[in-house]
C-alpha cells in the first residue's frame, strides 16, 4: 500500500517474500518513508532488499527512511549496521 | 518435547517451516517472545543450505529437529548429501562500511552470532551430513519485545 512518499509494509519479509517486495520498491523514487509499523519480521534477505533500494535512491539524490520500527527490528538494524545508513524512526 | 520434520530444499519451504516452528512453540509452551529470533536463525541457516547446497545429492531434504529446553529451545538443522561447510567459522560482515561499499548479502550468519545463546557445527563424513545446532533461551541474548504473530507465514 502506498500514499505519496510513504510505502506501508506489513507482515513478514522473509526470503520467499523478497522478490515481490523488491519488485515494488524498484518502482519508487525520490525520498520515501517505509512505514514499518506493521512489519513483524525481517531476515537478511529482507535487509538486502532495503539496502539495494537505499543505494539506488541515494544515487538519484533520494533516500529511504524507515519509520515505525519496533524494538526487535531496531536490534536487527543495529546489528546489521543499518542504523548508520538509514534514518530510522522508532515506533512510539 | 521434541518434533522433527523434513523440508524440500527450496525457498518455497519457508512458509511451512514457520508453521512448524510456531506449532512447536504452541504445543511445547515455549515463550512466544523467542519465536521471531528462532524463525530468523532457522531461515538464515535453511536458506544458506539452499543457496550453497546446489551440489547436494538430488532429492535430499533438510531436516529440522526442535526440542524444548529450560527457558527456550534447541534446534538442529541437518543437511544431507553435502560436503563439509562450517558456517560457524565464516567471518562477520563488516557493518561499518559506508553504503557505497555495502553489498546485499552476508548478514545472515553475522546476525545469528548475535542472536543465539550458542551454536555448533558437526560433519559426518560417512553419512555426508552437516548438522548445525543452536540454542535460544530467555536467559541468553536479549529477546525482542514485540509480540510475534503465531502461525503466519
Amino acid at each position: 500500500m502506498a500514499r505519496r512518499g510513504v510505502v506501508v509494509i506489513t507482515g513478514r519479509l522473509d526470503a520467499a517474500q523478497c522478490p515481490a517486495a523488491q519488485a515494488f520498491l524498484d518502482k519508487v523514487d525520490g525520498t520515501v518513508t517505509l512505514d514499518c509499523s506493521g512489519l513483524e519480521y525481517i531476515s537478511s534477505a529482507g535487509l538486502g532488499v532495503l539496502l539495494k533500494t537505499q543505494k539506488r535512491l541515494l544515487a538519484a539524490s533520494g533516500k529511504l527512511r524507515l519509520a515505525g520500527v519496533n524494538r526487535h527490528l531496531q536490534d536487527i538494524f543495529q546489528y546489521s549496521g543499518f542504523d548508520q545508513i538509514f534514518e530510522i524512526e522508532p515506533a512510539p | 518435547m521434541n518434533a522433527t520434520q523434513a523440508f524440500a530444499r527450496g525457498f518455497e519451504s519457508i512458509a511451512r517451516i514457520f508453521e512448524f516452528t510456531s506449532e512447536f512453540f504452541a504445543r511445547a509452551g515455549v515463550d512466544p517472545r523467542l519465536l521471531p529470533t528462532v524463525d530468523l536463525v532457522v531461515e538464515e541457516l535453511f536458506t544458506n543450505m539452499v543457496k550453497y547446497g546446489a551440489a547436494a545429492d538430488p532429492g535430499t531434504e533438510v531436516r529440522i529437529d526442535m526440542a524444548s529446553v529450560e527457558g527456550g529451545v534447541e534446534v538442529c538443522l541437518t543437511d544431507f548429501g553435502v560436503e563439509p561447510f562450517d558456517v560457524t567459522q565464516v567471518p562477520d560482515a563488516d557493518t561499518n562500511l559506508p553504503i557505497e561499499q555495502r553489498r546485499p548479502g552476508g548478514l545472515g550468519l553475522h546476525l545469528i552470532r548475535r542472536l543465539v545463546d550458542s551454536w555448533g557445527y558437526e560433519h559426518s563424513r560417512e553419512r555426508r551430513e552437516n548438522r548445525i545446532t543452536f540454542r535460544k533461551t530467555l536467559a541468553g541474548q536479549p529477546v525482542p519485545e514485540n509480540k510475534p504473530t503465531q502461525g503466519e507465514a
